[in-house]
């Protein structure tokens, strides 16, 4: 995998290509909005990771230009630039994702994997979503595995899309707060950790295979069953 | 006070534009006596001077010439007629026939009709006098001028003039004067004014203007003034309290860390040690930036920018929503979360932080109190207010902590032990406050109930 990292905190930069580095991504960086900007342009990235204060050229700005230009690659924004005025902000300029500084790696990580395989803004709204022998009627909201009818609640039921839509990925809590419940606080008891164990439940019972896979300290991986 | 200031005032210029104004009036006023007073005076003198002429005409018509001159001389006072009946009086008769002259005045000409000519020198008056007289025809060739000198008329403008003067002279000074007091005065004031507020510049913030208790106007400034001083020195105490508490409250994680890591160098030994530290401090990190983001989000909301994003949301969608997402997390601890949510119920408001706040509450009574709680969240509007509670049949909290539970960092002696920030309920109060909604918390026998009531959007129902 390629990305463009745009950021001028040298130190920051360096930190993240080797962590990127040492999980199989190429980072390449450019420490201003305009020298990003032209890389953007030029070749083709999976991801570009974008900090909003860049000299010449702010983020915002960066993004709308590279809309202009028809370049579809998603963006994520890392940013100290925490307010909820800046978060909106930032998506409606034309940004896919919004993390805030100080972050941990493995979130960016985690983020960075699930904008690289979306296929652009083009996407046609499917109504039916299938991973491994799981089908999801997003119209009718049910759920099927091998041939067996499962009843989830409306919640539980928006969890596991979210999870069929990027199987294989590491999703964070925060992920899941965000994407599933809209919500971008961090709440102080085990909202997401009760869900999924009630999910889990549901879905696995009467199968072996356990979908939602557990990893440590980051986050949950949906795994596509047989 | 340098002096050049005292007629820059307001005040000092009020004067001055009155003072003018009363200077241009009465100036209109001195032109319109002296007219008035001019033309009744010559008029009476002209009545004088006809008169003379019919007395000379009759005296002519009767007897001729001689008796006319006699008249004449009758009136003068002179020739066997002494003393001075007519002061100022003057009358020439000529026969143009003989040349035959008399009168006690010089005629270069010998003019019909009104008209002036310069009396003859005297020592009575100091100044050359004019002589109004008129002259006629009695009969064919008996030419008859009758005048007075206007002295009289004269010595009256002078007197009339000499008045205004007077009283405009006063005016002028009185009004400087009184310009300068008043504006001396105000400056007083204003300098009083000005030096409460260097002092408060330079750091004297308890300082306030000095009021005379008269109620004018710039009492009344002063007071408001006042006023924001004591508002501007609540919020900086308020503001002082906040930084001293935040500094406070963030050196004991931050010590927490220090003697983690120090502990670390002096006694960990194997990889597994340090590894354990590590993650330890990255714990204690994520604590303090979670703190700081709780904060910072308070000030964002407090600074009232999000009042823009407002919009008119479904707080029932919200509720149910919240209820949907702690129902398996109370389930979880044990705790049985109920709802009685009215239907359609809609105000205006930020979804986002209202689902925080909600969130936060019933956060609180779920990690506050003990296994087999019952949590109610109660949605009705009544009249024009629409409350919202969560309420709870748990341990409650005393009486006297109800007002304290909103300040930052403040946690209940009862639950130091649980973790927590003690920020929670600051956000609430915070974002109940962005939206003019009223915080209660009340006994709910047993238990704690906390309504938030926000006033419901008339017609919207």
């Amino acid at each position: 995998m390629n990305i463009l990292l745009v950021e001028d905190d040298l130190e920051l930069a360096r930190s993240v290509s080797d962590y990127f580095r040492e999980h199989g991504i190429t980072v390449h960086h450019r420490a201003d909005g305009v020298d990003g900007l032209s890389s953007a342009c030029e070749s083709d990235y999976q991801v570009i990771i974008l900090d909003r204060m860049l000299p010449r050229l702010d983020g915002l700005n960066f993004v709308r230009k590279l809309r202009e230009k028809a370049v579809a690659t998603p963006v994520i924004y890392l940013t100290t630039m925490g307010g909820i005025d800046d978060r909106v902000q930032g998506l409606e300029a034309g940004g896919d994702d919004y993390l805030v500084k100080p972050f941990a790696f493995a979130e960016l990580l985690a983020r960075v994997r699930v904008l690289s395989r979306r296929p652009g803004h083009s996407q046609e709204p499917a109504t039916r979503l299938s991973v491994g022998s799981i089908e999801l009627d997003l119209l009718k909201r049910t759920v099927v595995r091998a041939g067996k009818d499962i009843e989830l609640l409306p919640q539980e039921f928006r969890l596991l899309e979210y999870f069929v839509r990027n199987p294989d990925r590491v999703l964070t809590r925060r992920m899941l707060l965000e994407n599933v419940w809209g919500i971008h606080f961090d709440p102080q008891t085990s909202v997401v950790e009760s869900h999924i164990s009630r999910l889990r439940g549901k879905v696995n019972h009467g199968f072996e295979f356990d979908v939602i896979q557990t990893v440590r300290g980051t986050g949950y991986k949906f795994l596509a069953p047989n | 006070m340098r002096p050049t200031r005292v007629f820059k005032t307001e005040s000092f210029r009020s004067a001055a534009l009155f003072a003018t104004l009363f200077l241009i009036l009465s100036w209109v006023l001195l032109g319109v006596v002296y007219w008035i007073v001019n033309n009744t005076q010559t008029a009476a003198l002209v009545e004088a001077i006809d008169a003379d002429i019919s007395t000379i005409k009759n005296g002519y018509r009767g007897e001729g010439l001689p008796e006319a001159i006699e008249v004449i001389h009758q009136r003068l006072g002179s020739g066997k007629y002494s003393g001075e009946d007519l002061p100022g009086g003057y009358i020439v008769i000529r026969d143009e026939a003989t040349a035959k002259y008399e009168g006690n005045l010089e005629l270069q000409e010998f003019r019909l009709g009104l008209f002036s000519v310069p009396a003859p020198r005297s020592q009575k008056h100091r100044h050359r006098v004019t002589v109004l007289g008129r002259g006629v025809y009695i009969a064919d060739g008996i030419y008859l001028f009758v005048g007075r000198d206007t002295s009289q008329i004269r010595a009256t403008r002078v007197r009339i003039i000499q008045a205004f003067a007077w009283i405009e002279g006063v005016s002028i000074v009185l009004a400087g004067l009184g310009g300068i007091f008043f504006s001396v005065q105000f400056m007083r004031r204003i300098d009083a004014i000005a030096r409460t507020c260097q002092s408060i510049i330079a750091g004297k913030f308890t300082d306030r203007i000095p009021l005379r208790g008269s109620g004018d106007e710039l009492d009344t400034l002063s007071v408001a003034i006042n006023n924001m001083l004591d508002r501007i020195s609540t919020l900086l105490d308020n503001l002082r309290q906040v930084s001293s508490d935040v500094a406070h409250d963030l050196r004991t994680p931050l010590t927490h860390l220090r003697n983690r890591l120090e502990e670390a160098r002096q006694k960990s030994v194997t990889t597994d040690d340090y590894a354990a530290v590590v993650s330890h401090a990255i714990g204690d990190t994520d604590h303090l930036l979670v703190i700081f983001s709780a904060l910072l989000r308070i000030s964002q909301i407090e600074s009232g920018s999000r009042l823009a994003a407002f919009s008119t949301l479904s707080l029932t969608d919200i509720l149910e929503r919240i209820y949907d997402m702690y129902g398996p997390v109370a389930e979880d601890e044990h705790h049985v979360l109920q709802h009685d949510i009215q239907k359609d119920v809609r105000i205006r408001g930020d979804g986002e932080l209202l689902t925080q706040m909600f969130s936060n509450l019933i956060e609180n009574a779920i990690r506050h109190t003990p296994s087999g709680t019952r949590i109610l969240i109660r949605l009705a509007v009544s009249g024009n207010t629409v409350a919202a509670s969560v309420e709870d049949n748990g341990p409650g909290i005393p009486l006297g902590e109800y007002d304290k539970v909103f300040r930052r960092f403040y946690r209940l002696t009862s639950s130091r032990s649980t973790p927590g920030y003690g920020l929670g309920l600051a956000l609430v109060a915070a974002i109940a406050n962005l939206h003019n909604a009223k915080i209660e918390l009340s006994d709910n026998r047993p238990g704690l109930r906390c309504v938030i009531s926000f006033d419901y959007p008339s017609g919207s129902a």
